[in-house]
Order: C-alpha cells, then structure tokens, then sequence
C-alpha cells in the first residue's frame, strides 16, 4: 500500500511538471521517460534473467523506423505504428534470442551487439526503405478522436501514459512467480534444471516482452523528435540504459527505475558549466561504482543482510 | 520395504550406464536398482565415478549407452528439466540455492513446474494461480516444519549456514513429491550435530513414502541409513547388498585403502 502512495505521488507529480516548467525541460523530461522504461527493459533481461543484451539499442532504432514508416509510408495511425513496432521487435527479438541462447551466456553479449551494429546498417544503407542517413524529418503529429498532440505538452502526457503503462507492465511481470523464476534461473541455472524448469521459453519470454516496450518507447521518441535518422542507433543510448542499470542496481526494479530518472536528470542538471558537464558526470560515475558495485539496490539490499545476520547471531543457536 | 537386491519392478533401474571423457572411462558398465520407499547408497573412493553416475541418471551428463526407467518409464537421454518432471529430482554436491530468493520463493519455485498454471495466471494473478499457489504453500510449510527452518522462511537463503542450506536444497527438491530424490553429499562439508539432523530427516522421510538414491563419502552416515549399499570402484561396481555386508567385504577395505586384506 505504502509502494502505491509513493507511485499515485509520482505520477501526479510528474504530471504536474508541464504546468511549472519550460518547453526546454519538458523536452528533456519527455526523453528522461522513454530513457527510463529502456533502462527498466533491459533491468528485466540482464537483472532479472542474467542476459547482457545490447539489442536493446536494435530494438530502440527499430521500433523508431517502424512507428514512422507506418505513419509516413502506409499511411497508418501513430498507435497502429507503435502496435506494430512492438509486434515487429517482439518476433526479431525471438529470432535473434532463440538463436543467441543456443550459446554460452558469454557469446549472447557478442550475437545481440552484432545484431544492434546490423540494425544501423541497414538504417543507413536502405536507402529505399529508411531513407539513408538522412533520415525521415518532420513526422506529424500523433491524433488520438480529434486531439493533436503537437504541442510538447501534449506529448509529454503522452510519453507520461505511455510509460506508466509499460512500467506497470514491467513490474507485473517482474514481481509474479516468471520474475521470480528468472531471477531463480539468474542466480542457479543448474539447479532450476533440477527442479523441472525448463530456462529458454522463460529467458525468451523476459527478452520478447522487453524488446516489445522498447520498440514502443523508439516509437514515441522519434514521434516526440519529429524525426527518425540512423544515430537512433547510437552506441551512447545502450551505454546510457546499461548505466541506469548498474547504478540503480541490476534486478531491483525500483532501483533502476530512480536511476534512469535520475540519470537522465543529472546531465541536465551540469548545464551550468557546459565545459566541465560531461566530466562531472564521469566523475559521479566512477566514485559511483567504486563505493557501491551492486547500485543503489545491492547496495541497500547488502545493508538489510547484514542487520539480518546480527539480529540472528543475537539470538541464534 | 523390500531392500535387497536387485529385482525386477524396482522405482529405478539402470543398466549397463556406461560413460567416457576423451577416451578415459569413468563409468563402464554399472547397474543400480532402487526399489520403492527405500534408501540406496553408493560409495566409492574419489574418483570412482559416483559424481558420473548421477549426473548421467539425473540427466546432467549424456551417457555413452545404458538405460535409465523410472516406473518402467524411460528416462535415458532426457533434457534434465524432463527428467525432473517424470519425477527423478536431485540435490547438488556443492550446495545449491537461489541464495537471493527467501527461503518460501526457493521452494515454490521448485514446486511451480508441476502445477497446471500458465504464465497468464502468473500475470493476472488468477483464481487457479491463488489456488495452486496455496497448496503450493502448504507442501512447503510442511518441509519447512520437517528441517525446523521456520523462523527462516521470509529470510533470503543467503544468510543461512552451509548445512543449513543443504536442508533447503533437500527440501525444495522434495517440493514436487517426485518419485525419487537424488541426493549428491548430502552431509559432504557439515558439522557432525547437522550430519545427524539431516539424517534424521532422510529416515523420517523414507519412512512416510520417500525413496532415495545417495552418494556421500561419510561412510557412518551411509551404514546408519541406507536399506542398500553399492560399491563402486574405477567405474565398476564392486560389492553391493546390506550395509553390514559390504562393511564385512575386504575388498571394500582395498578399494578404499589400496591395501590387500
């Protein structure tokens, strides 16, 4: 009931935000969010299922050309095109992880981020499907029964919607017995062998489902950027999510959640010295992940072990 | 409990199980019987392909050739999750645990393969998921009770002692009331006072309907429990029968000590 309170306030909160803030904040805000549920996708397939995937950035770019090549090239809505790219992502995703998961854990890393690198190139070598490296500029506005969301407010509600879905998705999945069974999978492959669980249908499931929302969150991007060129494809956003990831603490999904929200915020929040922000950031990063390997979560989860050994050691055999 | 030896309708039969790394031989040739509600033990000195033969049972090994049926049904080559679910489950030598996982989540995990939910249940917490989940529940409160973990049950595994977690490891591959249990050293790096404990847990088990096939290098722990005992020595087997028998039999001495008797 408290972890509700806390969800209803930040929701309400950030939808407060367009009311106080400039259209130069509520841009970045609206990326800090589609960040956020990339950074929570991957947290389901490295955190919860121990799969280090960067296609996650294949799925980003993806499901960005999908969403704007249905509405551009077909002729179809802005929610036809997000329905799409999630279906698209979803079955290339399942291609891709059946192939990848027929080999070691280790070669899973080295097939998705071949697969992300095969991803841009044909984003830039397509010419007649994506338009080359120009790109497609000036997508129209999503509609939705006679509203436009073309101003930025309206698109930040949008993103805002579509990420308090996608989360609640996320969390559903993460907190039923599969999220349970993945982190068991993560921790004890073996030993879930043992116990009859079968890993693949499982890790595929946690690989689809995240491929799926990121597609989406691609989608919403490129609608909120008004266009899809191939550096949706660029290496710095899977090194941005992984970030996210890590900081907030691998499989805990509030953890990372904070993080990619906070991750996002943080650069933004440097402005004030342009020359020096990125070094900053780089700074907080290292003393970051020097003080607490594990994130925030591991971190916080370490402390309550802890305590747990002492108060048992106080009254243990 | 019919212990003894070998006889046609035993729970488990393996014959002939035969297996070779590279061209050296670690199992060559050994059957093994398990008849229902009874405990079986190998022993063996290091080296003398106990490991092999149950990871090839369980399905963690392909076997070269032989034959492995539980209830006359045949196991021989089957993926382990499979095998787990015929009903043949196993414990692991280096204790195995979802250490993160508390100890309730470690024993419904191991339960939830065998019930007749599907991941949409799992997703919207359906009125068969509550339903299964609560038997579930059950079954582990009732092994939870039987290793005296209680206080533990809400706690991430991770805190418990080694001999502690070879209780949970026994428990949860008891979750799925398999047919049998495998139990590699189940006593292999615990303190004596845990030895008897988990022992004693072993007995009470048998003897409400359990059947066990063990190998452990703590030869008291074995001639204390088992109904029947197989030697196995360079990937044969060497004696097998009662524990007061293959105690007697100077060739077990030999094997073990490399001495004639």
């Amino acid at each position: 009931m408290k972890e509700l309170a806390w969800v209803v306030l930040a929701i309400a909160s950030l939808a407060l935000l367009p009311l106080v803030a400039s259209d130069y904040v509520i841009g970045a805000a609206i990326t800090a969010l589609t960040f956020t549920v990339a950074a929570a996708c991957l947290n389901i397939v490295f955190g919860y299922a121990g799969l280090l995937s960067f296609a996650q950035l294949a799925f980003w770019g993806i499901g960005g050309y999908c969403t704007a090549l249905i509405v551009v090239d077909a002729g179809g809505s802005f929610w036809l095109g997000l329905l799409a790219a999630a279906a698209l992502c979803a079955l290339l995703s399942l291609i891709v992880g059946w192939a990848a998961l027929r080999l070691q854990r280790d070669s899973f890393v080295i097939v998705t981020l071949s697969f992300s690198l095969l991803a841009f190139m044909v984003a830039r070598d397509w010419v007649d499907l994506t338009r080359g490296p120009m790109g497609l500029p000036g997508l129209p506005a999503p509609q939705l029964f006679g509203l436009s969301f073309g101003s930025i407010h309206a698109m930040y509600w949008l993103a805002l919607g579509f990420v308090v879905l996608a989360l609640g998705l996320l969390y559903t999945l993460a907190t039923s017995r599969i999220g349970i069974t993945l982190r068991a999978i993560k921790q004890n492959q073996p030993l879930a062998l043992a116990h009859g669980i079968a890993p693949s249908p499982y890790l595929l499931l946690a690989f689809a489902v995240s491929a799926a929302l990121t597609g989406m969150a691609g989608g919403v991007q490129v609608f909120y950027l008004k266009i899809v060129d191939p550096t949706m494809f660029d290496m710095y956003y899977a090194q941005a999510w992984l970030i996210m990831v890590i900081i907030g603490g691998a499989g805990s999904f509030w953890g990372v959640v904070a993080a990619g929200i906070v991750m996002s915020v943080l650069p933004e929040m440097l402005r004030f010295s342009n020359e020096l922000r990125m070094v900053i950031y780089g700074v907080i990063l290292v003393v970051v992940v020097l003080i607490l390997p594990q994130g925030v979560a591991g971190w916080w989860r370490e402390r309550g072990i802890t305590r747990l050994r002492q108060s048992l050691s106080g009254d243990g055999p | 409990m019919n212990a003894g030896p070998a006889a046609a309708g035993d729970l488990l039969q393996v014959a002939g199980l035969r297996k070779a790394y590279q061209g050296v031989t670690a199992v060559a040739g050994v059957s093994i019987n398990v008849p229902e509600h009874s405990i079986v033990g190998i022993i063996g000195p290091n080296g003398s392909g106990k490991s092999t033969i149950i990871d090839c049972i369980t399905g963690f090994q392909a076997a070269d050739a032989g034959q492995v049926l539980l209830d006359g049904q045949e196991l021989t080559g089957l993926a382990p999750w499979k095998i787990a679910r015929a009903g043949l489950t196993r414990t692991f030598q280096t204790v195995r645990v979802y250490d993160q996982l508390t100890l309730m989540d470690n024993l419904l995990v191991a339960m939830q393969s065998f019930d007749s939910t599907h991941w949409l249940d799992a997703l919207l917490r359906t009125r068969r998921l509550r339903r299964e989940e609560g038997k579930a529940r059950a079954r582990a409160l009732e092994l939870i009770a039987l290793t005296d973990l209680g206080r533990y049950t809400d706690m991430p595994v991770g805190i418990l002692s080694y001999g502690q977690k070879k209780l949970v490891a026994l428990a949860s591959s008891l979750m799925s009331r398999p047919r049998l249990v495998v139990l590699d050293e189940p006593v292999a790096g615990v303190n004596p006072t845990r030895v008897r404990e988990i022992e004693e847990a072993i007995r009470v088990l048998r003897d409400a309907g359990e059947t066990f096939l063990v190998v452990e290098h703590n030869m008291e722990f074995i001639m204390n429990l088992c109904d029947h005992v197989v030697v196995v020595d360079q990937g044969l087997k060497l004696v097998e029968g009662l524990p007061a028998e293959v105690h007697a039999d100077p060739r077990v001495l030999e094997a073990y000590l490399g001495v004639r008797a």
